[in-house]
């Protein structure tokens, strides 16, 4: 009892051990902490830029199809035949310097919208930077609502999300305008409209090649399905030609497959085919969209929130969560944490931490722990505060043991 | 991180992007010049009845812009641009960790769980027309109702003191004083003590001692001393600041009142005072990096991951996270379990049942403490309850 643990409690055998760990878990003072959730936020920063990336890029190629348009009508007029004499060509030439301007006009519009993109783009780097590691807490206030927006835009939920930006001022901070180009399609395929869906892949076009995405391949096949499904053989077999051979050398046997409910019909209940008509294979677009999106700017498939909250969850299950003594402020103590919780693993701590059941207060060297007879430990604070109050006798909380002050000895704990 | 190096970066973006900007919109007055001039010429030839027709003006023209190829000179002013927009989301991926859901279990979390638990959050921040808006989104309204109408209440009381009337929240705490008192709580007496220094601030010496003697006597037993205190203050009635005790006028005082009343009345409500939300969330901003520095260099171990029943690397979170001993057996490393509990030894230093099984053999002979030269006889180690 004589001779304390070493300074940080770690004997020569554990050191091995504890280094390996110490490779993977992150130094805990505040400020590296704090620089290590900072990196968490790749999506928060890449969302704005990609949004910036893509109006320069729509921008660019509206300037590059009027000019080449120009370009050829002069070439025509040039070359044409009936072109009925000067003032004919003044007026035609006329009308082209016209439609350049108006060209400009479009191009300052949209450099006001690219401004503001690269504004938002500031504004975030900005909030980065106020993250101050003495004063966190309404920084981590504002992190919450913004993982909060994100869940609400990525289920639908877009009146809430504006309404909980607004009322908390933090529109700059969440994408609300990015999702909204989403729901155009979402909501389009829902109502069993491909039109939008296919309008974004072909505005995306390159990128989407890229990653060799086939949402627009999913997109015909669910077309032509939907022919066969009005009995429309002949514009199906047109539609197949046009839309769906294409993708022949990459996907023939999904093509082929698709194809074999020419023969089929709607009302098969051969299962292969039955399921290619089932409504769900409408939802199942809508979350293939929502995948293509998401890859596109650079944004998680999950939520943050069930990213986070798995995490935490993690990290806060214990075996004790469940017990009865479990105080309220742990959230496993609530069904609805603990069902959350209930497929994700325990949590794994590589030092001793314990927890005062008297006052919930950690104890440690200034707080050390101290045994009853019957082996029930509670920190001193709480004991000394029982024996001052009932004349140095102490009374165990859980078992009712009774015992004298004096009967109690120091638990050293590395 | 650097938050500098990303700024220059973007920074290089928008230079690049206005520099583009302004060679697109010089190679369209270019453009537009070149149309212009031509027909200038044309309506000149016309006028003056020169040789050169409108036709072979055209097809000039057409030369012309042959030559000067409008659509390269736009490219060409895209190039860097192209540039600086590739590079700048690489340094993102590199400043950042590009895929935060590295370390996500592909486990349903259920839909209806998380709206309700967002939905409570909601409520009991305050945020009700957000909730209200949220609940009609998203779920059941009857579902949730049990959950808002406690707050309601709560935010009432808190807003009325914010405009310093404490009516409501004396109301609440008279009915509900049995409780706070099972609690260990005076709160209140605090709120009949701020009631008594408002009253008395406002100059009203009578009326003060009124209400001294109606609301904060039958509190004498308990706490005489500041009463007594109280009591002298009528002395400096109106003019409290100039009293021994200013501090009685804090702001101060008024938050923290508001927040022990808050404390009180979640803990009444059987609800815990943080935001278990909040909390957990908090939680796994800490826990995620080293989780995430765990799946970079596992990547290959994906499937183990889905099955882990513990996580595989410690995840050691602020001390306000920590709800539960935790005894970790600094020989084993291992957590303490009920079937291999802390054991305490004769020198005070604390193990677990199967550290001190095999150092004893199986309980046959006394060993030394590793923590001190202590020989331990492993019959008079005792089991551990913390
Ligand atoms: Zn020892």
């Amino acid at each position: 009892m004589d001779i304390d643990p070493l300074p940080n409690g770690t004997p020569a055998a554990a050191v091995a051990a504890a280094a390996a760990a110490a490779a993977t878990n992150a130094p805990s003072s505040k400020l590296s902490q704090l620089t290590e959730s900072l990196k968490l936020e790749h999506q928060f920063m890449r969302v704005p830029f990609e949004h910036y990336k893509k109006s320069i890029r729509a921008n660019h190629r509206v300037v590059e199809k009027e000019v080449s348009a120009v370009v050829s009508a002069i070439s025509d007029t040039a070359d044409t035949t009936d072109v009925s004499g000067e003032d004919d060509a003044v007026d035609r030439l006329n009308s082209l310097v016209s439609r350049l301007q108006g060209l400009k006009r479009k191009l300052e519009e949209g450099s006001r919208t690219e401004h503001l993109q690269a504004q938002r783009s500031r504004a975030r780097l900005d909030h980065l930077e106020s993250a101050d590691p003495e004063n966190l807490s309404e920084w981590s206030n504002t992190r919450l609502k913004r993982i909060l927006v994100d869940y609400m835009l990525r289920m639908s939920y877009y009146d809430t999300a504006a309404k909980l930006a607004e009322s908390t001022n933090i529109q700059d901070l969440v994408d609300i305008d990015v999702f909204l180009e989403a729901k155009k399609v979402i909501d389009a395929l829902q109502n069993k409209e491909v039109g939008p869906a296919l309008a974004w892949c072909t505005e995306n076009k390159s990128r989407l090649k890229k990653s060799k995405s086939i949402l627009e391949f999913q997109l015909r096949l669910q077309e032509f399905v939907e022919l066969v499904r009005a009995d429309n053989s002949m514009r199906a077999i047109a539609y197949a030609r046009k839309y769906l051979a294409p993708w022949g050398s990459t996907h023939m046997k999904e093509l082929q497959h698709v194809m074999a409910t020419l023969a089929f019909r709607s009302t098969t209940e051969c299962a292969t085919y039955k399921v290619l008509f089932e409504l769900k294979q409408w939802d199942f677009l809508v979350d293939q969209f929502r995948q293509e999106f998401c890859r596109l700017y650079g944004m998680t498939f999950e939520p943050l929130l069930n990213i986070y909250l798995q995490a935490g969850l993690s990290a806060l299950k214990t075996p004790f969560c469940t017990e009865d003594g479990c105080t309220k402020e742990d959230p496993l103590s609530q069904e609805s944490f603990r069902k959350l919780a209930m497929p994700l693993p325990f949590s794994k701590q590589h030092h001793s931490k314990l927890v005062c059941y008297i006052t919930k207060e950690l104890m440690d060297t200034e707080n050390p722990p101290l045994v009853l007879p019957n082996g029930y430990v509670y920190s001193t604070k709480a004991l000394e505060e029982m024996a001052k109050k009932n004349n140095g006798k102490i009374t165990c909380p859980r078992t009712n043991y009774g015992c004298d002050y004096s009967e109690l000895v120091k638990a050293y704990i590395s | 991180m650097d938050v500098n190096s990303i700024r220059d970066a973007f920074d290089r973006v928008v230079k690049k992007q206005k520099l583009s900007y302004s060679k697109t919109q010089e190679a369209i007055d270019q453009f537009s010049q070149e149309i212009s001039d031509s027909i200038e010429k044309i309506r000149s030839a016309h006028n003056s009845d020169s040789h050169s027709d409108y036709k072979t003006l055209l097809a000039d023209l057409k030369t012309k812009i042959k030559e000067m190829a409008p659509l390269t000179l736009l490219e060409g002013s895209q190039k860097e641009l192209n540039v600086a927009l590739s590079k700048y989301p690489k340094l993102l991926e590199k400043s950042f960790n590009p895929d935060i859901s590295k370390a996500y279990r592909n486990v349903d979390l259920d839909t209806a769980t998380i709206n309700y638990v967002i939905a409570s959050h909601f409520y009991r921040q305050g945020l009700f027309d957000v909730g209200d808006c949220f609940v009609t989104e998203a779920m059941e309204p009857e579902s949730i109702a049990s959950i808002r109408s406690p707050y309601v209440e709560m935010y009432q009381i808190l807003e009325a003191m914010k405009s310093r009337n404490l009516e409501p929240a004396l109301k609440w705490a008279t009915s509900n004083c049995s409780k706070l008192k099972a609690n260990g709580s005076d709160l209140e007496v605090k709120l009949h003590r701020m009631q008594f220094v408002e009253i008395l601030q406002r100059g009203n010496r009578d009326e003060a001692l009124k209400y001294a003697r109606s609301h904060l006597a039958p509190f004498a037993s308990d706490h005489l001393v500041e009463i007594q205190k109280l009591m002298g203050c009528l002395l400096w009635a109106g003019r409290l600041e100039q009293s021994p005790y200013p501090d009685l006028l804090s702001a101060a005082n008024w938050d923290k009142l508001a927040e022990e009343l808050t404390r009180q009345s979640c803990s009444i409500l059987g609800q815990s005072f943080e935001s278990p939300l909040g909390v957990t969330i908090a939680a796994g901003i800490q826990a995620l990096p080293p989780l995430l520095k765990f799946m970079n260099v596992m990547w290959g171990k994906k499937q183990e991951w889905q099955s882990m029943k513990q996580l595989p690397v410690p995840v050691e979170l602020d001390d306000a996270f920590q709800f539960h001993s935790i005894f970790v057996c600094p020989v084993s490393k291992e957590q303490a379990t009920d079937d291999n509990p802390p054991m305490l030894m004769p020198c005070g230093h604390v193990l677990c049942k199967q550290s001190i099984v095999k150092m004893s053999k199986n309980l046959s002979k006394s060993f030394k403490c590793p923590y001190c030269p202590t020989d331990i006889d492993s019959n008079l180690c005792k089991p551990l309850c913390f």
